[in-house]
């Protein structure tokens, strides 16, 4: 009875800390969509295409694939920072044509690159899953950090988890104590009177993809060294999983996002863990679904616009 | 507008360039697309076994040339190419494909074309039964699922076994067959998970496994989620032994180290066939630098088998149908690298199974093998 | 005026359509001819489905992302009921219409108060978990096997075994959903739907029934989406969850954003333009690239978005 009850209790510990986990992942993509929409009202459908890349980039960089290999920490950087780009030159080249076109015409343009992308990246590296060498990456990664009976924590979940602590942290501070971030909350409530007040819409939009993708670029990453693979179709499950976690929390707000990210990082590993494993995947769409329909605002989020 | 109109039967107009020379055989797989490796394999063997078949004068004075049909294991695609090659008169035989779901697509238009095909890879049971014209030189999923049960029982006394299997035909088919077989063994399965093609997360499943101690996982799918499944699981602390079947049997799981223990079916072992073999291994290394799996092995002799149907029947679809079916028992059997193949009634073929190893990075033959 | 008022006010549009197809099956006599009937055949599903799909953002002004949803359905509801009754194909066209109404009225109901780019994940995830559902039910759908042995349509007791016969019964399809399309388009409900999409609230004062004529247009549109269905199994013989993915909505969506949203004419073109270029550059590119050709899509969307959003043949404002 009593190792019945341990066993239990250990198995709960455990999915716990998977669920977290994989929650602090699908906060950090969340946060790119919902800090986009917030700012240009875009459902920002390649951003699970940018989290790709920054999995990809980091494994070329590392590989040497490009010609060049670096050391693992360089080329984590090197390589959100290369996401970054990517998410500004994404705005310039294929929305921001668009800012005065019909909603739906951008939406429509979203999907279009993240076809493209992830088109592009099957054409570079293939449609393989690719694994990171192990010889390249800290080793300490996948050993245990915590340890109490069967339930593990490796040093990876708490470098995951860190990571996303921090970054949130610091976005949090740059949102609300830095002039760029006051100038992406005034766009957000009103983008015209903002563009009166002399604030640059077109600069804070790309700050606003910059930040938005390095996140991104770095949950591609930890994601990668996680389960250990790269793939050409890896953003667009965690895309949509992501975006369901930012419907959830509301879309527009970023506690919202770490929140949304959170939850539903829980069910899933819960559900999956103790319902149905085939339908795991289901548990976010039916979360999405749900909560547009009963509360469209969200847990944090605003009452949306009706219609743009 | 109206040009627009002229234009349209232009567009429909394609027209493939007819070439006598030669002797169209059509190979139809997956060469790129997530299953591309598996491909690879059917590609290599084809082109070795026509190669030398070339070398040797031909059929008859004429060359093969193999006419690669690139599906991406999508029914869809599969029954475009079908179509391509069912509708070439100069076609006698295909052989393809390699998902057994690509297979069923294209399997009534080739019954309809009256197109014999041999499938060296596709292991769902339906296949044979649907059509008089398929033959394959591979065996069905029951029996692979069957075998591991009694392996994993009596080599390695294995008594709680937990199944991680991938939600298509294939892995199903075997699941299934393993499970029954497992009931008559006494073999406990203590649980069974799904996941899908797409999954890279398997870590809330395996950790709800590692509290019921399986003695070992089985896993019926394919290697590219198979790896990550066994990385994550001995992230995880687990310390179970992992076993599989044919579709295991890749080179990526040689580049996993926690991999090192787990066993697999697979049609063909380099050091239990004769000369023949080793003979066809040092061919196939020489030409493409790397080493043969199951899939180039099978497609070599289907290959063969073909060509062979076409020296005795001649380019008449019939005549080849009727020449393959008359391949109906051991002593009139085709002698290739994976042993003697010859068909039952359905078209189905009867095969040893045998089982290897992965240790240190290479694949090496279990020591005890069971028939 | 646009291109759709001059060909459809008047019956003269049939002709050349009909002319054309017509002439198709007998053009290429050689080798090749089974192969382009096939294509003719596959290009002719996807008019039919553009045109289905084309109800909802033409007529309505929103997005549906989710449309391959209905397809399968449509393709599961005959495929099934083939194998299980082996009813003929003129019963079982209508209930696999019947069948995706009434899904397109139980999906479309409870999002009439959503904004359009919320509509659009609705659709979606819908249509996700329509396909979720169509993998792992195995004791109705029998998931991840597929279902092989559909029966071939049949006609008046005989089974339409030819190629051709095949594609002269989609025709007719195609020609059916474009008849009631155009009905549609110049009746009062169309009237209405064009008035939805314009401006709601407007068209909400003048007396405009909003939530029904949505529904109204959900329904057709997905009875449209699941007839295609239902023929593309019986013209298979053999359905995958496979065959329903994601990308097929995509493509669908592709074809009206290249000819036009909201144009008749427009969705006709674009499939008629789109579906055999795919197989063309099968056939043209080398093979690392054909597999990529999908790359091609997203950038003409992203392109066509940029320059002509509106499509070749652009639906003009009263």
């Amino acid at each position: 009875m009593l190792t019945a009850i341990l066993e239990h209790s250990s198995l709960f510990l455990q999915q716990l800390v998977n669920g977290i986990t994989l929650g602090s992942i699908y906060a950090l993509i969340a946060v790119g969509y919902t800090m986009v929409y917030g700012v240009i009202q875009l459902i920002n459908f390649a951003h699970g295409e940018i989290y790709m890349l920054g999995a990809f980039i980091s494994f070329s960089l590392l590989t040497g694939l490009f010609g060049v290999g670096l050391p693992f920490w360089l080329a984590v950087v090197v390589a959100v920072l290369a996401c970054a780009l990517a998410g500004v030159l994404l705005d310039i080249v294929a929305y921001r044509p668009l800012r005065r076109a019909p909603r739906l015409a951008a939406l429509i343009t979203a999907i279009g690159m993240s076809i493209f992308l992830q088109n592009l990246a099957l054409l570079i590296w293939g449609a393989q899953i690719k694994s990171f060498p192990r010889n390249l990456i800290p080793a300490f990664f996948n050993e245990p950090a915590l340890q109490f009976g069967d339930v593990l924590v490796s040093w990876l979940q708490v470098i995951i988890l860190l990571t996303a602590i921090c970054l949130m942290l610091a976005l949090q501070l740059i949102v609300h104590y830095t002039r760029i971030g006051r100038a992406m909350r005034a766009i957000a409530q009103d983008k015209t009177a903002a563009s009166l007040m002399g604030v640059n819409v077109d600069r804070v939009v790309s700050y606003t993809f910059a930040l938005g993708s390095g996140l991104g670029g770095a949950a591609g990453i930890l994601v990668a060294l996680y389960y250990n693979a790269v793939y050409p179709t890896m953003g667009y499950f965690a895309g949509i999983k992501a975006f369901a976690a930012a419907v959830l929390g509301g879309i527009g707000s970023i506690p919202g996002a770490i929140l949304g990210g959170g939850i539903l990082g829980l069910a899933e590993v819960f559900g999956g863990g103790y319902i149905s494993s085939s339908y795991s995947d289901g548990i976010a769409y039916a979360v999405m679904i749900l909560v547009i329909l009963v509360k469209p605002q969200g847990l944090f989020g605003r009452q949306l616009r009706d219609k743009a | 507008m109206k040009r627009l109109w002229l234009m349209i039967p232009a567009v429909f107009f394609l027209v493939s360039v007819v070439q006598a020379e030669t002797i169209k055989l059509p190979v139809a797989s997956p060469f790129t697309g997530p299953l591309a490796s598996f491909g690879e394999g059917v590609k290599n063997g084809a082109l070795l076994k026509a190669d030398e078949i070339n070398a040797g004068g031909g059929i008859k004075g004429q060359k093969i040339e193999i006419v690669l049909g690139d599906e991406l294991c999508d029914p869809k695609e599969a029954a475009a190419v079908a179509t391509r090659f069912a509708n070439d008169p100069e076609v006698a035989i295909v052989v393809g494909h390699l998902c057994s779901s690509a297979t069923l697509a294209a399997l009534p238009i080739y019954r309809e074309a009256g197109l014999p095909a041999i499938t060296p890879a596709s292991t769902n049971p339906e296949i044979g039964k649907s059509s008089p014209y398929y033959f394959r030189n591979v065996y069905k999923d029951d029996f692979q699922g069957d075998f591991l049960a009694r392996y994993a029982k009596k080599v390695h006394g294995f008594k709680k076994i937990a199944i991680f299997y991938e939600v298509n035909d294939y892995a199903m088919g075997l699941k299934d067959a393993f499970v029954k077989q497992a009931k008559k063994q006494g073999l406990r399965v203590i649980g069974a998970e799904s996941y899908m093609a797409e999954t890279a997360d398997f870590k809330a499943q395996l950790t709800k496994f590692k509290m019921m101690r399986p003695d070992a996982i089985f896993i019926p799918g394919y290697a590219p989620q198979a790896t990550l499944l066994i990385s994550q699981a001995r992230s995880l602390g687990m310390k179970c032994a992992f076993f599989g079947a044919d579709g295991l049997d890749d080179a990526i799981m040689l580049q996993n180290p926690d991999a090192d223990g787990l066993f697999v079916t697979t049609p063909f072992l380099v050091d239990r066939g004769g000369a023949m073999v080793k003979e066809f291994v040092e061919r196939y290394r020489k030409k493409f630098g790397i080493e043969p799996n199951w899939f180039a092995a099978n497609t070599y002799d289907a290959v063969g088998l073909a060509a062979a149907a076409i020296t005795q029947a001649g380019l008449d679809r019939e005549k080849v149908r009727a020449y393959l079916a008359s391949i109906s028992s051991l002593e009139k059997a085709y002698q290739g690298i994976t042993g003697a193949t010859y068909f039952d009634e359905n078209g189905d073929c009867l095969k040893a199974a045998f089982v290897k190893v992965v240790k240190d990075g290479k694949w090496v033959s279990a020591e005890e093998q069971l028939q | 005026m646009h291109l759709d008022d001059r060909l459809f006010s008047e019956k003269k549009f049939y002709l050349p359509l009909l002319a054309v197809v017509l002439i198709l099956p007998w053009l290429p006599m050689g080798i090749a001819g089974p192969y382009v009937l096939r294509v003719a055949t596959l290009t002719l599903v996807y008019m039919v489905l553009a045109l289905g799909l084309n109800v909802v953002p033409g007529f309505t002004g929103l997005l549906d992302l989710g449309y391959v949803g209905f397809f399968g359905l449509g393709a599961y509801t005959a495929g099934l009921l083939t194998v299980q009754y082996q009813w003929s194909i003129w019963l079982v066209l209508p209930l696999a219409a019947i069948n995706g109404a009434l899904w397109g009225v139980l999906r479309g109901a409870p999002t009439l108060r959503l904004s359009d780019d919320y509509f659009a994940i609705v659709t979606f995830g819908f249509s996700e978990l329509i396909i979720l559902i169509i993998r792992n039910e195995l004791w109705l759908t029998k998931g991840p096997m597929g279902v092989p042995g559909i029966a071939r349509p049949d006609l008046f007791g005989r089974v339409l075994d030819q190629p051709w016969q095949t594609f002269y019964l989609i025709l007719f399809l195609l020609l059916l959903v474009l008849w009631v399309v155009v009905r549609i388009r110049s009746s009062r409900l169309g009237r209405a739907w064009f008035a939805v999409r314009e401006d709601e609230i407007a068209a909400e004062c003048v007396g405009v029934n909003i939530a029904n004529y949505k529904i109204i247009s959900f329904a057709l549109s997905a009875a449209i989406g699941a007839l295609a269905g239902a023929f593309y199994a019986r013209w298979f013989r053999f359905i995958h969850p496979d065959m329903f993915k994601f990308w097929e909505s995509i493509l669908i969506l592709c074809l009206i954003v290249f000819g036009g949203m909201g144009s008749i004419t427009g969705a006709l073109l674009g499939a008629l333009i789109l579906i055999p270029l795919t197989e063309v550059l099968r056939i043209v590119l080398p093979t690392e690239l054909s597999n990529a050709r999908y790359l091609l899509f997203g950038l003409l969307i992203v392109c066509m978005m940029r320059w002509r959003p509106a499509g070749l043949l652009p639906v003009q404002k009263e």
